[in-house]
């Protein structure tokens, strides 16, 4: 009986919200799935025929398709890394005894208030003409020279970009964790003799395990989603040394017209990032404290 | 328990509900499909003609943004002077197509729409209703408006044409006739402190726009180009092409690297003596309003194996959409016919959108001086087309502007560069 | 001494900061040139002060209207987006089941799909809905909730799930105990121990949902319900960027979100956590 009222309450906290992200996110991506096996250009009055994993397996010969994973991955990693190292630093500096933390706070975050596109433009301009400018004042043209036109640097810009981007954002969730941590816990360690990197190393960083874990996850899926930023700083370029992968999927299906073999690129895309950062939750999760 | 059963409902709903779906959409198809669904629609249009009540109310989405003010105070004249209501979707010209396929796509397409003739109305021909009946078909000049299987289905916009847009100051035009007179050019106003000439970073302004002329010299540049994608001629192998190699082998020299320079650096510098020409067309006039332009400036030819003549061609249509209901297709030819008809219609063409007149029955007294040149060059038929148009979907974005790119950050040959764009075209094609 | 190198050190953390919103500068200086201005020095503050091309681009936005779309948009989403996920995350965290865990792990998994992949066939749903059950989906502000709403799921879903596991269970047991049944115990006593996560959501949503622009721009196509995003969009061109207006459309965009954000991060201040309780 009990349970059985147990089971409705569930039913009526869970479903409501379950049914919506059915119908606006897991139908379409089951339709999509159901695209990637056909040949097909998107519009539903033209052609569309059946090809079976043609789609697939074409995709393991595609050379482009190949690189542009290899950066986005390369991309991704040094990305993540930096992203976490500077937004917990930021939010170590914000929960800290500064007087304007408050102030500061707010303008570390304001990067993540202007949108990818615009992100892209703006900073194209600085790694551009402000770069070269520099570059021809002060003679320092090894280091200030337009980035972009490198495929190393233009890597680096991109990760530049994102950084200041995100760190903002990814700030605000360690922030959330760190206060999470009741005063106490850290006043008893003082007690105890403990130093700044002592409280910090075995008191902090283990209680806040689960921001780590959030945050790992949402850097980890933005930069593997990356797009807006992109198009509109390197637009792929030099000679396709920072296209990623979601821009190569969007080009074969909105440029190339490739709408079933872009799907079938995506497809790939997903299962891939799905599994890399299911393994990143299952372990991060394993090493959260229980409280 | 309860919940295992709910959430096996909810499942076989979803299933359901997407099978529901996917059986729709392939009924749609099978309905339509096999029998070119667009003649018959179009026939029955035809046979009703004007006796079909036109619709109060149409949309229109279009991607030219630089005439959307224009284009709404436009609609607001048709309203005052015929009741019919028209509404402007606005755009950006970047995701444009993408949003007008989504938007036909799930039946929510506008009445009217715009896109290049070429390769993106071939695609999206099944959605295009039949025009040929408007009473001003037989105005629009040769070979201007668009016709697929016999009909017309697209209303030419303007004419726009392209090459060197030229400083009269510093560069005499009767001067750069040919590859050797280029060069020299180049190498003068290099020696005199000034960037000879300029393309920009943006794809079509790269190499877009500029790899049109050795593919418009050729014989039938069609037929050409369905041979290339085909793997059947190579362009290193073409005479025009090999030359258009040595252009850019002597740009890549010569002038300042293009991918360091946007559109508006492009036309900045022109505009205020720092570039001596510039690879643009008539469309780039209004980025000068905001600068005291001191100097005369005119428009040649791109001098590729001689060529004398400008690329001159219509870079958008107007098209009704064949899926709409008989009553708003009529209102959408009605609105068109108004605009290329009335007094008013003419005005705004004209006047507002600084068109340059594509039917006889029509006139722009007040061309800019690019517009001008256009104009003239099209009077004296000395022009040549946009095979461009005709290229494989999306190949200047994601096949030849990367193959560019390293062209100008490398010191590849123009033969490797050539051999690059070929292949370019091979798998862009598949 | 000691107190004059904290000082000079917050004056350096304020350098730093300032260095930091370099680009922020850029946008705002820009919003007042025009292209020639622009194209002589883009660094340089502008020759003249002139309001005039904040006046354009708010009458080109129908900047009243936007914004009362925009609010309406952002607000009711996310009303609904933490009722609901901070239910639905609390149900999975205390029935740890299996069918919670696979509910959780779908939710997670589906956060890395590309938008781009996805937004052909939701059109095709919400136009199907439309079609077969009458309800009007697209291109109406309700559908762009429902569909917002979907979207932010994943997120708040998961964020509630990182917190609520350092909610004490404890608690909840002695209402249960006092006779509250499970709303009342989830409104009572949980839901404000969340304030902290639920600020953290809304700060999130409200700058992804006040910013979004490819969802609107297929969802919604009359004018009179275009959001701010959609509205600033005709700023730029393919080629040609309208650079003042699409700054001074930016900057009159970002405003009320730094409103926003300054009001809410007030509450996310020290001792709101469960801190109070066990822990």
């Amino acid at each position: 009986m009990r349970r059985k009222k147990d089971n409705a309450w569930y039913a009526l906290f869970v479903i409501p919200l379950v049914y919506i992200f059915t119908t606006v996110v897991i139908v379409p991506f089951l339709i999509g799935i159901g695209y990637s096996f056909i040949s097909w250009d998107g519009m539903p009055l033209n052609e569309k025929t059946f090809v079976g994993m043609k789609n697939f397996t074409r995709i393991f010969s595609d050379q482009r398709f190949l690189t542009s994973a290899l950066h986005t991955v390369l991309f991704t990693v040094i990305s993540v890394a930096v992203i976490n190292a500077l937004g917990l630093f930021f939010a170590l500096l914000v929960t800290g005894k500064l007087k304007i933390r408050n102030v500061v706070r707010t303008m570390l975050f304001m990067p993540y208030l202007i949108g990818g596109l615009i992100l892209g433009y703006i900073w194209k301009f600085i790694f551009t003409d402000v770069f070269k400018m520099i570059g021809e004042t002060t003679g320092w043209n090894h280091f200030f020279f337009s980035w972009l036109l490198n495929p190393r640097y233009a890597l680096a810009a991109m990760i530049i970009v994102t950084t200041w981007q995100m760190a903002g954002y990814i700030m605000i969730i360690y922030i959330n964790g760190i206060q999470g941590i009741p005063e106490d816990v850290i006043e008893a360690a003082k007690v105890d003799g403990a130093g700044f990197w002592q409280t910090l190393l075995h008191i902090k960083f283990p209680l806040i395990m689960p921001s780590f874990t959030i945050c790992l996850f949402m850097t980890l899926s933005n930069c593997f989603k990356i797009f807006d930023v992109n198009v509109s700083l390197t637009g792929g370029g030099p000679n396709n040394a920072t296209e990623m992968m979601a821009m190569n999927i969007y080009n074969e299906i909105f440029s190339l017209n490739n709408y079933g073999y872009g799907q079938a690129k995506a497809i790939i895309f997903f299962i891939a990032v799905a599994s890399i950062t299911l393994i990143q939750v299952a372990i991060t999760k394993k090493r959260e404290v229980e409280m | 328990m309860k919940f295992k059963k709910i959430f096996t409902i909810l499942l076989a709903t979803t299933l359901v509900m997407s099978a529901a779906l996917t059986g729709c959409g392939k009924k749609e198809e099978t309905g339509k499909d096999g029998t070119n669904p667009t003649p018959t629609k179009a026939a029955s249009d035809n046979q009703e003609g004007n006796g079909t009540k036109a619709a109060d109310k149409i949309v229109i989405f279009q991607s030219k943004v630089e005439i959307t003010d224009q284009l709404e105070a436009c609609a607001k004249a048709y309203t005052e002077e015929t009741g019919v209501e028209v509404e402007v979707w606005g755009t950006t010209g970047d995701d444009y197509l993408q949003q007008l396929k989504i938007k036909l796509g799930n039946n929510q397409g506008p009445t009217v729409f715009s896109l290049a003739p070429g390769a993106e109305s071939q695609e999206l021909k099944a959605y295009l209703a039949d025009l040929s009946d408007l009473s001003f078909v037989n105005n629009i000049a040769a070979n201007m408006a668009n016709e697929i299987d016999g009909k017309v289905v697209g209303i030419p916009y303007t004419m726009e044409g392209f090459g060197l847009v030229y400083n009269k100051d510093l560069i005499n035009a009767s001067k750069v006739t040919n590859y050797d007179s280029f060069v020299k050019m180049l190498q003068d106003q290099k020696a005199a402190g000034v960037n000879g000439f300029s393309l920009s970073q943006e794809s079509y302004f790269l190499i877009g726009h500029i790899l049109n002329t050795p593919f418009a010299l050729q014989a039938d540049p069609v037929d050409y180009i369905n041979k290339l994608v085909a793997g059947e001629v190579k362009l290193q192998d073409t005479p025009e092409f090999v030359e258009f190699a040595k252009f850019m082998e002597a740009i890549r020299e010569y002038t300042n690297n293009p991918l360091e320079v946007t559109y508006d650096k492009e036309t900045g510098d022109f505009a205020t003596g720092k570039s001596a020409s510039i690879h643009q067309g008539n469309w780039s006039y209004g980025m000068f309003k905001d600068y005291d332009v001191t100097f005369d400036m005119g428009m040649m030819p791109l001098p590729v194996t001689g060529n004398d003549k400008l690329a001159v061609s219509v870079p958008t249509c107007w098209y009704v959409n064949s899926q709409a209901s008989p009553e708003e297709i009529q209102a959408g030819k009605d609105f068109i016919n108004w605009l290329y008809t009335s007094e008013t219609g003419e005005k705004y063409m004209m006047e507002e959108f600084g068109f340059i007149p594509v039917v006889s029955n029509m006139e722009n007294p007040n061309m800019d001086p690019l517009s001008q040149a256009v104009s003239e060059y099209a009077a004296a038929s000395k022009t040549i087309s946009w095979p461009m148009n005709e290229w494989p979907a999306g190949i200047v974005d994601v096949y030849l502007k990367p193959v560019t790119e390293e062209f100008f950050t490398t010191n590849m040959s123009g033969t490797d560069f050539l051999v690059k764009l070929t292949d370019a075209f091979v798998q862009a094609g598949q | 001494m000691k107190r004059l190198g904290k000082f000079l050190l917050q004056l350096f953390v304020l350098a730093l900061c300032l260095c930091y919103l370099f680009p922020i500068y850029i946008v705002i200086v820009n919003s007042f040139k025009n292209r020639q201005e622009l194209y002589t020095n883009m660094m340089a503050p502008p020759e003249t002060f002139t309001l005039e091309y904040y006046v354009t681009a708010m009458g080109k936005m129908n900047f009243m209207r936007a914004f009362g779309n925009s609010l309406i948009v952002t607000v009711v989403s996310i009303a609904f987006i933490v009722i609901l996920s901070s239910m639905t995350a609390w149900m999975l965290v205390r029935y740890n089941n299996r069918l919670s865990r696979c509910i959780f792990a779908i939710f997670v998994a589906t956060m890395i799909i590309p938008f781009q992949t996805i937004m052909m066939p939701l059109m095709q749903v919400m136009g199907w809905i439309r079609d077969t059950l009458h309800i009007p989906m697209l291109n109406t502000l309700g559908g762009l909730i429902y569909m917002n709403i979907g979207f932010g799921a994943s997120m708040a879903v998961f964020l509630y799930h990182g917190f609520i596991k350092a909610v004490p269970v404890s608690l909840e047991e002695a209402a249960t105990i006092d006779g509250c049944n499970k709303f009342k115990v989830f409104w009572k006593i949980v839901f404000p121990m969340l304030k902290p996560t639920t600020v953290t959501v809304m700060i999130l949503d409200v700058i992804w949902i006040w910013n979004d622009y490819l969802l609107p721009s297929l969802a919604i196509s009359d004018k009179a319900r275009r959001t701010i995003p959609l509205s600033t969009a005709s700023f730029f061109g393919q080629f040609t960027i309208e650079w003042n207006l699409a700054m001074a459309g930016l900057t009159l965009t970002i405003i009320p979100v730094i409103v926003f954000y300054l009001a809410a991060q007030k509450h996310i201040v020290k001792g709101v956590a469960a801190g109070a309780v066990k822990l």
